[in-house]
This record gives structure tokens, sequence and C-alpha cells, in this order.
């Protein structure tokens, strides 16, 4: 063509002048996001929360001819809303409303492909954190959501008005097959209700799957008819592929598991949602770790908080999810995980800053998920973690049950008795907080293994300051729409 | 050893504690239940109902009551107190009250 005159408006124009809308309204159906933006030096927020709407949605750097074909003003995400935190490398945090066309229903392998996809990776941007995430109701109802939810659970089990008790069975890496059964045997005839793989146990060659299968049902089932009590062992079906996870998930029904496990976050979420469907066709429970989730919920500044991994769970699928302890060694600020605990298990939860909420999620009857409290914790914990818990969670002691100085059964029981004697006492109206190391000496007065137990571990606390902190102070600059 | 759920791992409650603990089912709102049954199963979700459940919510000394009655009628048997929560659509609280003399 001879005549070089630009066809159509080319070149590089401001996100702001199209993104950064704080006249809009989100609607009932927007999926609602908070972002914490880090920007580069000299560019201001505005741009920067506005660049952070257009790459998660139809922003590209330039513009395209094409742009001209579509209706971007429907499809285009807005940056409603930007809260400037006071900070010298100027935080923000800024609201961005996506329409609900821009997401395959029932896909949250989609939904992390658009919203946390390129757009963290952004020049403009120092860091970029995903604070929170509100589903509108129309979308989550194209999710399954949890195969059974606690209620079924419970019904399943035969087991009512106390937190559950799991163990994880240790050394994580190395037992025969049978000697794992041994272990296995040993914790559930002493009182648990579950015992568990370890994530990094798939089938290596120290132990195969099919043969730890086999004697861990074993176990299950032995330690079933002695104790009078439904026991289960979360068998871990993550494998290399698709197909090989299957297999093993029907070979645990087969020998009559209730319950296995799988690994959410690195097995990838196309392959968890699978699972879950599955095992809401058969009848069998989820348990989901959540191995490789500090890469990403760590850091205040950079990645996406644990409260959003937790919320994509419960939309693709699990009965059970790790959560963190609070009182154990592990990382998690108290007011945080209660706020996950909430969004794991209400059906209707309102923003609360405190506690890094920024939304209200309304779950429109998604079933619930159990949060397990797992990670360096032993029965001088119990009165605080059934406070805390409440009784629908599974609480697990891994070298709080194996480490006893007279074996497994005895560290069952020893969890048994406390957990039992701290949910009594709290029914009768005591006060676990105040009251909880006397509950203990009380029940320790007549069962020697409880009375061990707390001996072995009187002075082991893990405290190191969190790395994560929330914004608890209402934002100086209010700027767009609340 | 026969354990049977919670609290089986406490020694046998007293009359006083049984008393405390159905004011805290009652005082939830939740419905109580009798259940007994002669051979307990871990896989047996249904034992014999005593009556039905008390959906009128009655005061904690009815059902200890009923309790008894349950346990004179049927002395072989174990005898379980359990909670209906009509908003969960379930069970939230069970546990026995009474073994085989």
């Amino acid at each position: 063509m001879a005549d070089s005159s630009a066809l159509f408006a080319a070149g590089v124009k401001d996100y702001r002048d199209t993104y950064w809308q704080p006249e809009y309204r989100p609607l009932d159906t927007d999926v609602l996001t908070a972002f914490r933006v880090t920007p580069q030096a000299g560019v201001p927020i505005e741009e920067a929360g506005a660049a952070v709407a257009a790459e998660s949605s139809t922003g590209t750097w330039t513009q395209v001819w094409t742009d001209h074909l579509v209706d971007i003003a429907r499809y285009q995400a807005k940056c409603y809303r930007i809260d400037d935190l006071g900070s010298d490398d100027r935080q923000a945090i800024c609201y961005i409303a996506y329409p609900l066309d821009l997401f395959e229903e029932g896909s949250v392998a989609n939904v992390m492909s658009s919203i946390v996809g390129n757009v963290f990776g952004f020049k403009a941007l120092k860091a970029l954190r995903l604070e929170d995430m509100r589903v509108p109701v129309a979308y989550l109802k194209t999710f399954q959501g949890p195969p059974n939810g606690i209620q079924v659970e419970r019904d399943r089990l035969n087991k009512y008005g106390r937190p559950l008790l799991g163990c994880t069975i240790k050394p994580k890496l190395g037992l025969s097959a049978r000697n794992y059964g041994r272990a296995v045997y040993e914790a559930l005839r002493g009182g648990l209700d579950f015992t568990k793989d370890d994530e990094n146990i798939n089938s290596q060659p120290f132990m195969r799957w099919g043969d730890r299968f086999d004697f861990v049902m074993e176990a299950v089932k032995k330690a079933e008819l002695e104790s009078g009590e439904r026991k289960g062992h979360y068998l871990n079906v993550s494998a290399p592929t698709v197909e090989e996870t299957f297999e093993r998930a029907e070979y645990a029904k087969a020998l009559g598991s209730p319950i296995i496990m799988h690994d959410y976050l690195t097995a990838g979420f196309a392959m968890h949602q699978s699972l879950s469907h599955w095992c809401r066709r058969n009848g069998m429970l989820l348990h989901v770790h959540r191995a490789m989730h500090a890469v990403m919920d760590r850091q205040k500044n950079h990645g996406i908080h644990f409260r959003v991994l937790a919320k994509w769970l419960r939309m693709a699928g699990g009965d059970h999810l790790h959560v963190g302890t609070v009182v154990g060694k592990l990382e998690g600020d108290r007011a945080s995980t209660l706020g996950v605990i909430d969004l794991l298990r209400l059906d209707r939860i309102e923003a609360d800053p405190s506690r890094g909420i920024y939304f209200d999620q309304d779950w429109a009857s998604l079933p619930a998920v159990m949060p397990v409290a797992s990670g360096g914790i032993h029965v001088h914990h119990m009165p605080d973690l059934v406070d805390i818990f409440g009784d629908d969670s599974v609480l697990q002691f891994g070298g709080g049950t194996l480490g006893h100085p007279w074996g497994n059964a005895a560290g069952a029981t020893a969890n048994r008795v406390a957990l039992e004697a701290c949910v009594k006492a709290r029914n009768e109206g005591r006060s676990l907080v105040a009251e909880g190391p006397a509950i203990l000496r009380e029940a320790a007065a007549w069962s020697p293994e409880l009375r061990v137990a707390m001996e072995t571990w009187k002075s082991i606390t893990f405290e190191f300051d969190t790395v994560d902190t929330l914004d608890t102070a209402v934002p100086a600059a209010l700027k767009g729409a609340s | 050893m026969m354990r049977m759920e919670t609290f089986s791992y406490l020694p046998p409650l007293t009359e006083d504690e049984i008393r405390s603990q159905v004011r805290n089912l009652t005082r939830q709102g939740l419905i109580p239940g009798i259940e007994y049954s002669a051979a307990p199963q871990p896989r047996d979700s249904y034992w014999t109902l005593w009556k039905l459940p008390f959906v009128e919510r009655p005061a904690p000394d009815v059902v200890l009551a009923e309790v008894d009655a349950c346990a004179a009628a049927n002395p072989q048997a174990h005898v379980k107190l359990v909670g209906y929560d009509s908003a969960r659509q379930g069970q939230v609280v069970s546990f026995v009250v009474r073994r085989p003399a």
C-alpha cells in the first residue's frame, strides 16, 4: 500500500484513561479482587492499579486495530478504588472488578490464568500480591465444591461433638509398607480417628503405593474392630500422571478406604478438580494438603494470600484443608488464620479488615471444608486448639503422638484423653483459655499416658515473629467507590 | 477395648456430669434423642430409637429420666444420647451415657 498514513489510532496510551474508573459501582455478578500494589518509582498509583486491571483482562501494552472489533467496555476489568497504605514504598490496596463473562464456568484454572497470570511479572510494578477475591454467587453456582462437606463427613464417620484427631506417620520417608502399617495400627488403636501419609510419600522404591495401601487398610480395619470406632488413613493418591492418580483412587475405594489425600497445588487445579468430582461420585472423603503454598503466600508484598488459595480450594473441592495452627511451630498470624477458618466453614462471611478479609463472601450453600491444624503441636496445646478451632476441625499431632516414650498407641491415647477432657470441660462452661492447664492436670491424675506426654513436652514452644502481618488500621486516603 | 466415640476415653460420666452435658445440649437449642443397642458395631449407623427424638426440647431432668427408663428396660444395652441440629440437618452431639451393668 502506497499511502503511509495510519489506518487507526496506533500507539501507547495510559492505562488509567481506560481502566481507572473511580465512579464504577461493582455489580453483584462481578468477580472482585483486592491487590496489594507496590509501584515502581515514578509510576503513579492510579496508573499502577489501572495497569493491573488491564493486564489481567483485556489490555495489551499497545493499541491494536482488533480492539475496535470488540466492545471493550463490556469485557474490561475496572480498578474502582485505591486505598493508600502510607508506606515508604507507596503500597496501596487496589480494588478491581471483573465482568463474569471473562471466566469459563467451573474453572479455577481459568481464574488463575486470568487474574494471577502475566500481570505478576509486569515491569511497572515492584511487587504485587492478591490479598482477597470475592467470588459472585452466579459464578459459584458453576462449581461442585467439596465432595462431601463437614456434616456428611461426620455422618459417614459417626463422630459428633468434638474435633477429629489425626497423625502423620513418621519418619516421612523410608519405612517399608509392613512397618508403616504397624505404625498406623498402633496410632489408630490408641484412639486416633485418622492417620495420614506424608505429602512426599507417593510411590518410591522403598514403599510402592499398592503395598502401602494393602498394609494400611489391614491396619485400619483391625483397629476399627478392636475399638468399635470408625477409622481412616489418608491414602495419598498424588501420582506422576492423571491416569495413575485415578488408578490409586480406585484401588483405595476397592479396599474400603473412607478417605484419600491429594496435594492440590503441586498437582494443579484441573487434576484436583477432576479428583474432587470423582470423590463426589464415589462417596469418598478428600483430604487436601497444601505443599508449595508458602512459595506463594508467605511474603507480605508479593504473591497470593492463603485466604485466596483456600477459597479456590473450596471451589475446586476438598473435605479437609491444612491451615496451620496459630499455636504451633509454623508461620501463621492468629487473626488471619481465624479468617481463613471462617472462609472454609461458614456459608456467609462479612468483610473484616482486622482479619484481612476485604469482601463479604456468600458461599450459596457450597459444602464446607474442615480446617486441619497440623505442625509442631503437642498435648499442652490442646486447650488452645479446641478453643480456637472448635468442633469442626481435624487436630493433627505427628511427633506429638509418635514421640510418646511408650509408643504410638499411648501417644494417641494421651491426645484423645486430653481432647475429650477439654471438650467436656468446655461444654460444662469452663474456660479453656483460663483453665486449660488445670483441665489437663485433672485428667492426667487418672491417665498415665497423658501424664507422661505432659512431662515429655512440658517446655517445648516454637515462637518466632510472623513474616506476614495484617494492616488493621483504616487506610488514610480513600479514593474511589467504597 | 471397645470405646465408642466421644467421651469414651474418659471415666464413666457421673449423673451430675451427664446432666451438665444435657444442659449444654438444650442450651444450644438442639433436639435430644436416645438410642440403644445390645450389640454395637462400628459400622452400625442406626441403633434402636427410644421413643422418638424429643422435638419439644424438654428440660434436662426429663431427658435424664428417659435415659433411666431406657436403661432399665434394656439392661444389656449401651444407651447413647444424641443431639439434632435442624439448621445443619444432622446430628452434632452423640455420646454413650449407659453401659451394660
